[in-house]
């Protein structure tokens, strides 16, 4: 038995992994970009603009300040392969061409302000190739505009973290670094015509530049930072960071301005339990029910739970709950409602006694538990039902009827058993599918859980903590799986037997 | 297993039950009942406080009086004794001059002591850290709003305007490129309440506002490594900014910009007692002030420090922020004595039924929802509409009424398309818009139809201009003389271009997910279809509107601005905004007039200039038509009326706010006029 648990432990781990790998994949392909950001900036003003109204203001320039949040979230690394460190000068001319007014992209900005603004997030690998043309002399259309890449991945993020261990010294230094970087950008338009440089004292920051990183010290760094071996490719990538900053509890999330797991660890047991109790109310009354229905087969009663149960199935959850919500939880002018319309207890609920208490939290979770419930309901006790009239007409249910066995031994002593099997496999999957659920119903019931949490990073495009809810869901999925495999070993006993 | 051992178990399993919940809730009872006492200690402290300062007062002599609304002048100076003499008199009209301050005295009229009291509850719905400058969502702003003051401020009733604040006077000299501002004397930061720890002890101190803390606002602000970079944008152009002595602050512009008015008058201070230390109260190094504002100890402890009526109470984010009165603050507090926001409740369904059950006291309803509750009467508390009678709302169990947004929507035209380039299309195009058939069928009569981007009622309005009413004749008309006809007799209409036939078809792109845009748009295009016009329809969504934007990828689009109330027309219409990279001009509008009109716009500071050129921007816009312009936005306010249960639950002033104040100012602001029913 033991070695049986030890096998679904180490299962366990490459599925963890996967699931993660594949999640960040594709949370990235529709993650943020700088163009994203920068636009959410000018876009959504602060306050109360309605649907797709934006503001009018200018597009934010200090750019640093984004790329510093892009660093701090690891976005600014590529998601599973990184091979910044193989681009050389000639593949950085390609891509500066490409981002040229009159390069390729000719009518398509937005492409061409995708390939700038993704030059821009290379960070201290991509300077050695930039400088090569910063510092070549038959590149003068393209100075300018690499220039401006340069100053900001040679620009050095400074995080709180860094200030505590950082000598003052190291610190003035990269002040000053960052500052004349950005002293030396020179202006340039990029229009139809291609860059054109506007700036008087271009050729004076380009000197400056160019001096800048002459200095030796400069130069080593930057070269440092290069890493051009093939499994730096694999390790300095984005799920690379982010797997370290999970092991380190430093998943930061940008749209709270807090750590990942302690906006989590607030909110994250109340949909453990309620979606804990849902799912074992769904469990236990489905496989009543189909034991029920089972038994009278056939029947008037048994047509018309399988119809109620289907009508019931074909009803999503966020309209029966908003249903829910208008009829049983709103006053009217003339009387008070049924049910409480939003949290899992009342204001003034650390007050009541603890018995009052615990009836408070039933009054109030009863809706949610029958939205969360009612849709496993109809799945489950039809699995129940089919698998228990499968049983009853085996070979060993005719010998225990034979033997003399009365009607309720034969169903519950031999035939139940037998048919939990399947239900057992369908309660470990059942968890992933309640988080969707959970979800809507702590929306409609104002549910402070991981449900909506995970919808508002979702919408604030919140990578880190998407990721972090996802570890979460994920581990309650896969301790969900165990339990279903243990309870499997339980019920089974040709497993049992099999690792005895 | 018999019934007995059953029981026993189930019994068994309860207790337990019981027994641990009994047992995890005691921390949380006793953690409650520190906080309460620590509640009732602070406001003993505050009676203590409001008790010295009356008997101070009383001392003294006069007593606080009411002043009458700002009429220009008469209100007396207060506060603050100004160290030049001020010319009181028809110069302090709001309206930014040259050389005197012209600032209208500070209004202290809507304030009634024995109205005072309530706890005011209402929705929001975006938990965040609360910092002053590097979070810009819209709960901070919400914050900061009642948590402290600006320099200046615009007064409720006419904002296009500007009044007295934490500074009694400006004056603006060196050609509109310097503002001497003198502050206020006398007004206290909020302690926090962290003040009460002993490890805070240091921040348990009376600390008063002087020019440092407008400076440290403006090096914050500047400071490249601190994370507000769209708020930087405003303070491009400064200069510098310097302290002249506690009580003087300047600020000093490269350039005369009119964008410098705002940003100078409007600005915030931040406590450089706070936010200048780290937690220990030791200063913390010039350098690396901006990356520790960055992530500052004092928002991870969740504080906010201001000199405004408000301060914070508790906030624990998705649950409740709830901010309560400033013993304090050196203005006109509003009625409330504390303010709590509702967190938990996100979803629109549940927000209505949450007002409706009680639980806040005002809300806002969409147009579908005016449409089910209101109109078609399913909540019977709300009085139903009535058409003679504007005000009728008023007088529901709930009360709804219109109010204003300052935001309008419209239909772009590319004009770099050849389709769009002639204006007599665009203005067909208008014509054949049934704007108020719209507005009234779609929208259930939210909204008012608007002519250009100023918003009805602003002294800045054109009224010489007349609509484009909506006639299919005169459509046709004008696009027959553009030279659109149908020669085919296949019902759409077509012009040789370039040698080629082409039919009249274009694709209009609207934000999806908009319910009201769908049947708004299927009406306009069975009207154009009549004209022989061929019109689809594609929704997409925001990112993919943004890229539309960005690469002027569309025919026709409808969109909408929120628009601010400095008049500003540079960022829309000026032609280098067409070209530049994701600029604002994505019509393509250009125009040599107004290109020289919108620069001279941004340098011109008296308002009657200003007045002057706005009208003949709007003029031209008119005549162009670059975009048909539709409705300025209207929603419906909602609030706990009048009933007959416990009193404090009804609130009062409401209707007096909506009569008096000026229609398009936030809602936010209108609280200064509310209290609960006495």
């Amino acid at each position: 038995m033991t070695a049986y648990i030890i096998r679904r432990l180490l299962l366990m781990i490459p599925t963890f992994i996967g699931i993660l790998i594949i999640n960040f994949a594709v949370l990235r392909l529709q993650g943020p970009t700088l163009v994203d950001q920068m636009q959410a900036g000018v876009g959504k003003g602060g306050g109360e603009g309605g649907p797709g109204e934006r503001k009018a203001q200018g597009a934010a320039k200090d750019v640093e300040n984004y790329i510093d949040r892009f660093r701090r979230s690891g976005l600014d690394l590529p998601a599973l392969i990184n091979l910044r460190g193989f681009t050389g000068r000639d593949e950085v001319v390609a891509r500066l061409r490409d981002s040229a007014g009159d390069g390729p992209n000719r009518e398509r900005p937005s492409t061409r302000n995708g390939i700038e603004k993704d030059l821009w997030l290379g960070g201290p690998q991509l300077v050695e190739p930039l400088l090569a043309v910063v510092a070549d002399d038959g590149l003068a259309t393209l100075h300018a505009p690499a220039a401006l890449a340069l100053s900001y991945c040679a620009y050095v993020t400074v995080t709180a973290r860094d200030l505590a261990r950082m000598p003052a010294q190291r610190l003035n230094q990269i002040q000053e670094r960052n500052e004349r970087l950005r002293n030396d950008r020179i202006r340039y338009t990029n229009t139809a015509q291609g860059f054109a440089t506007v700036d008087p004292e271009a050729t004076a920051k380009r000197a400056d530049l160019l001096a800048l990183f002459a200095v030796p010290g400069t130069h080593a760094e930057f070269t440092a930072a290069r890493a051009t071996r093939w499994s730096d490719s694999l390790v300095r990538t984005g799920f690379c960071d982010f797997m370290a900053k999970l092991f380190t509890a430093q998943l930061y999330s940008e749209s709270r301005k807090d750590y990942v797991f302690s906006v989590i660890a607030d909110r994250w047991y109340v949909t453990f339990w309620l979606n804990t109790i849902s799912i074992v109310i769904a469990w236990a009354g489905s496989v009543l029910l189909g034991i029920r229905s089972a038994r009278r087969s056939g029947s008037l009663e048994d047509r018309v739970t399988t119809s109620a149960l289907f009508l019931a199935w074909s009803m999503p959850s966020m309209f029966f709950g908003t249903l829910l919500l208008y009829y049983f939880c709103t006053d009217t002018s003339g009387s008070k409602a049924w049910f409480p319309n939003r949290g899992l207890s009342s204001d003034d609920a650390l007050w009541l006694p603890t018995g009052q208490y615990l009836l408070d939290l039933l009054w109030h979770a009863f809706l949610p538990l029958v939205v969360l419930s009612y849709n496993s309901f109809t799945a489950l006790s039809r699995y129940m039902r089919a698998n228990l009239l499968e049983q009853l007409d085996a070979d060993y249910v005719r010998s225990a009827r034979a033997k003399g066995c009365g009607d309720d031994a034969v169903v519950y002593r031999h035939a139940v058993g037998n048919s939990l099997i399947t239900m057992i496999t369908l309660a470990g999957g059942l968890l992933a599918d309640l988080f969707s659920g959970a979800l809507i119903v702590e929306l409609i019931f104002s549910i402070p859980g991981l449900g909506w949490l995970m919808l508002d990073a979702a919408i604030q495009q919140d990578g880190p903590l998407l990721m972090g809810s996802t570890v979460i869901t994920v581990s309650l999925l896969l301790v969900g799986i165990l339990i279903s495999d243990l309870l499997y070993a339980v019920v089974d006993p040709r497993i049992r037997g099999r690792y005895a | 297993m018999n019934g007995a051992k059953w029981s026993l178990l189930v019994l068994t399993a309860v207790l337990l039950v019981y027994m641990a919940v009994d047992r995890w809730r005691q921390p949380q009872q006793l953690e409650k009942v520190s906080e309460s006492i620590d509640r009732l200690n602070r406001a003993l402290e505050d009676l203590e406080r409001t008790n010295k300062d009356l008997a101070e007062q009383i001392a003294r002599k006069p007593a606080f009086v009411p002043t009458p609304p700002p009429t220009v002048g008469t209100a007396p100076q207060t506060g603050a004794t100004s160290a030049t003499p001020v010319a009181d008199g028809k110069e302090r009209d709001g309206n930014p001059k040259l050389g005197v301050n012209f600032l209208i005295p500070y209004d202290r009229s809507y304030y009634h002591p024995e109205w005072q009291g309530g706890t005011l509850k209402l929705f929001y719905d975006t938990p965040r850290r609360l910092n002053p400058l590097t979070d810009n969502s819209s709960v901070s702003h919400a914050v900061y709003e009642v948590a402290t003051d600006g320099l200046c401020d615009r007064p409720v009733t006419h904002p296009e305007q500007w009044s007295e604040s934490l500074a009694t006077q400006v004056i603006i000299s060196d050609d509109y490129k310097t503002y001497t501002f003198v502050l206020r004397r006398g007004v206290k930061w909020q302690r926090p309440k962290i003040a009460k720890q002993p490890a805070f002890a240091w921040l348990d101190r009376d600390v008063e506002l002087t020019a440092d803390d407008f400076k440290f606002a403006i090096d914050l602000t500047l400071d490249p490594a601190v994370d507000c970079p769209s708020l930087r944008n405003y303070y491009e152009d400064i200069d510098h900014a310097e302290v002249v002595d506690p009580y003087t602050f300047r600020m000093v512009w490269k350039k005369k910009t009119f964008n410098s008015l705002s940003a100078s008058l409007g600005l915030s201070p931040i406590p450089r007692h706070i936010y200048g230390c780290a937690a220990d109260g030791s200063p913390i190094a010039k350098e690396k002030l901006g990356v520790t504002f960055n992530q500052h100890w004092f928002d991870e402890l969740r504080g906010v420090a201001g000199v405004g009526a408000y301060m914070l109470d508790e906030y624990v984010p998705d649950k409740v922020l709830r901010l309560r009165r400033n013993p304090d603050y050196w203005g006109v507090p509003y009625h409330f004595d504390t303010i709590e926001w509702n967190l938990e409740v996100k979803n629109d369904d549940a927000q209505l039924i949450a007002f409706k059950n009680g639980q806040v006291h005002y809300h806002g309803l969409t147009p579908l929802k005016y449409k089910s509750e209101v109109l078609d009467h399913h909540e019977a508390r709300f009085a139903a509409l009535d058409q003679a009678d504007p005000k009728a709302g008023r007088k529901g169990e709930l009360a709804w009424e219109r109010s204003r947004r300052m935001a309008f929507s419209y239909l772009g035209w590319n004009i770099r398309n050849p389709l769009f380039a002639d204006k007599r299309v665009r203005k067909a195009m208008s014509h054949a818009f049934p704007k108020d058939r719209i507005i009234s069928e779609v929208f259930f009569g939210l909204g008012l139809p608007v002519l250009t981007d100023v918003a009805p009622g602003s002294q800045y309005e054109n009224t010489d201009l007349k609509p484009y009413a909506f006639d299919l004749e005169r459509a046709k008309a004008l696009l027959a003389e553009a030279g659109w006809k149908d020669s085919d007799g296949d019902g759409t209409l077509d012009k040789v271009v370039d040698g080629n036939k082409k039919d009249f078809r274009f694709t209009m792109i609207y934000g999806a997910h908009v319910a009201e845009l769908d049947s708004m748009l299927l009406i306009y295009k069975n009207e154009l279809r009549k004209i022989g016009v061929d019109m689809q329809l594609k929704t997409v969504e925001f990112k993919e509107m943004m890229r539309v934007y960005e690469d002027h990828d569309f025919e026709a689009l409808v969109g909408s601005w929120q628009t601010d109330w400095d008049v500003d027309y540079f960022q829309l219409w000026h032609s280098s905004q067409a070209e530049q990279q994701g600029g604002s001009n994505h019509c393509g509008f250009i125009n040599p007039r107004v290109d020289e009109l919108a620069v001279k716009l941004r340098e011109t500071f008296e308002t009657p200039a200003r007045i002057a050129i706005v009208k003949e921007l709007q003029a031209i816009i008119h005549e162009e038509q670059p975009y048909t312009f539709f409705r300025s936005s209207e929603g419906i306010l909602i609030w706990q009326n009048r009933g007959k249960a416990a009193k404090e639950q009804y609130l009062d002033g409401v209707d007096e706010s909506l009569d008096r104040l000026n229609p398009l100012i936030k809602t936010s602001l209108r609280r200064m006029y509310w209290h609960f029913r006495p």
